[in-house]
């Protein structure tokens, strides 16, 4: 059995253990002492170089586990592989466009989709890309040329560090139908019929997400303050944007005008 | 900081790409409604780089991309495509075009894409 030095959370305290790995199942040994067999791990999450296990059972255990980034490419592709979860065999492209730019070297990599209770894992031999479900903006099943003929993929569209990425998924027509589907059905809470904004809404959701802040917005569409706060309601009453920050307008008081009259003077 | 054209027929993006490309420090020399006014204001103007859109009435953005690369084979162009135009894509790199923006796009890329090519 190989050890591997890790980190593990118990308590709120964070314990230095040497891991068990096995092709089928991992050892944490005491004090917490425990097999974990990978086909019992129901969800697997990622922040940084936290691994977030989660193993069923009555109740689900939830194990967080820190270390350096090798060991966590070898933990999570065997976790992966073997895991409960939704997976199948593909090809995918991710990241295929970022921030509206083409990646140009992106290249289809050949590797398995595995959908978990909070994520899409793509994994290659050489890479693991996890797209958290709560990121994904927009699932389509759509056509892409791939080698000279228009082929259906499934394309996702996600956020990572405010940027908007997207990735294509590529496997026979029944089995894309199937994670579209799935992931359809994953990810409905951000589905809208499409009616809800209208043209000018539209245009102000469009410069929000091309970065404009508040005042580039009022002199681009030459609309008022009180017009833009309205829609900037209706946006957020939507779940479509968030307040990031308030701002605040001021005139000078007359104490202040003084103030600035006085030091012209100098 | 480059001097920059920018063609789209809509006035939307146009104005959406000049706040960008200001925003970055970059002087717009330049707006073209259509691939053929494009060829004739980069002839006039001769600027540093162009963004051009694909889609576009009269005279595409394919078309326009080929108009100034005659004039100026050396001219710098970043294409402006929608997802799924693949066809469009490649056709633009066999012409020439330096670079690629897909829309919408967000205003850090956009900039990154001009400073990448701008420095090609």
């Amino acid at each position: 059995m190989k050890e591997v030095p890790v980190k593990i959370e118990q308590n709120g305290a964070w314990l230095s253990i040497r891991l068990g790995l096995e092709e089928d199942h991992l050892v944490i040994p005491p004090p917490i002492n425990r097999k974990i067999l990978f086909r019992d791990v129901v969800n697997l999450d990622e922040r940084k170089n936290l691994l977030i296990l989660t193993v069923k059972g009555e109740p689900e255990t939830v194990y967080r586990i820190l270390t350096v980034e090798k060991v966590i490419m070898v933990m999570r592709r065997l976790i992966l592989m073997l895991c409960n979860a939704y997976r199948l065999n593909a090809y995918f492209l991710s990241p295929a466009v970022r921030g509206g730019v083409l990646v140009t070297d992106a290249q289809w990599e050949k590797g398995a989709i595995v959908v978990v209770r909070t994520g899409i894992w793509f994994v290659s031999s050489v890479k693991q890309v996890c797209i958290p479900l709560l990121d994904v903006a927009d699932i389509q099943l759509t056509k892409k040329e791939v080698q000279g003929r228009q082929t259906d993929v499934v394309k996702i569209d996600h956020v990572d560090a405010g940027e908007v990425v997207t990735s294509f998924v590529l496997c026979p027509i029944s089995t894309l139908q199937i994670l579209f589907n799935f992931l359809t059905d994953a990810t409905k809470s951000i589905e809208m019929r499409g009616d809800e904004l209208d043209e000018y809404d539209q245009q102000v959701a469009m410069l929000v997400y091309s970065g404009m802040d508040s005042s580039a917005i009022i002199n681009m569409l030459s609309v008022n303050n009180k017009r833009l706060n309205t829609i900037y309601d209706k946006l957020i009453g939507l779940g479509i944007a968030e307040v990031v920050e308030i701002r605040r307008e001021v005139k000078l008081t007359t104490k202040g005008i003084k103030y600035i009259a006085d030091a012209t003077k100098q | 900081m480059g001097r920059i054209l920018i063609v789209d027929d809509t006035l939307f993006m146009r104005t959406l790409l000049k706040n960008i490309l200001f925003s970055g420090g970059h002087t717009i020399v330049g707006e073209a409604a259509d691939g053929e006014e494009g060829i004739a204001k980069y002839q006039e103007l001769k600027p540093d780089l162009v963004t051009m859109d694909v889609v576009m009435p009269k005279m595409n953005g394919i078309e326009s991309l080929k108009g100034i690369r005659q004039f100026d084979p050396a001219a710098k162009v970043v294409m402006c495509t929608a997802v799924g135009q693949e066809q469009m894509v490649k056709l633009a790199i066999k012409t020439g075009a330096r670079g690629y923006i897909v829309k919408p796009f967000q205003a850090p890329k956009v900039l990154e894409e001009v400073k990448n090519v701008l420095a090609s």
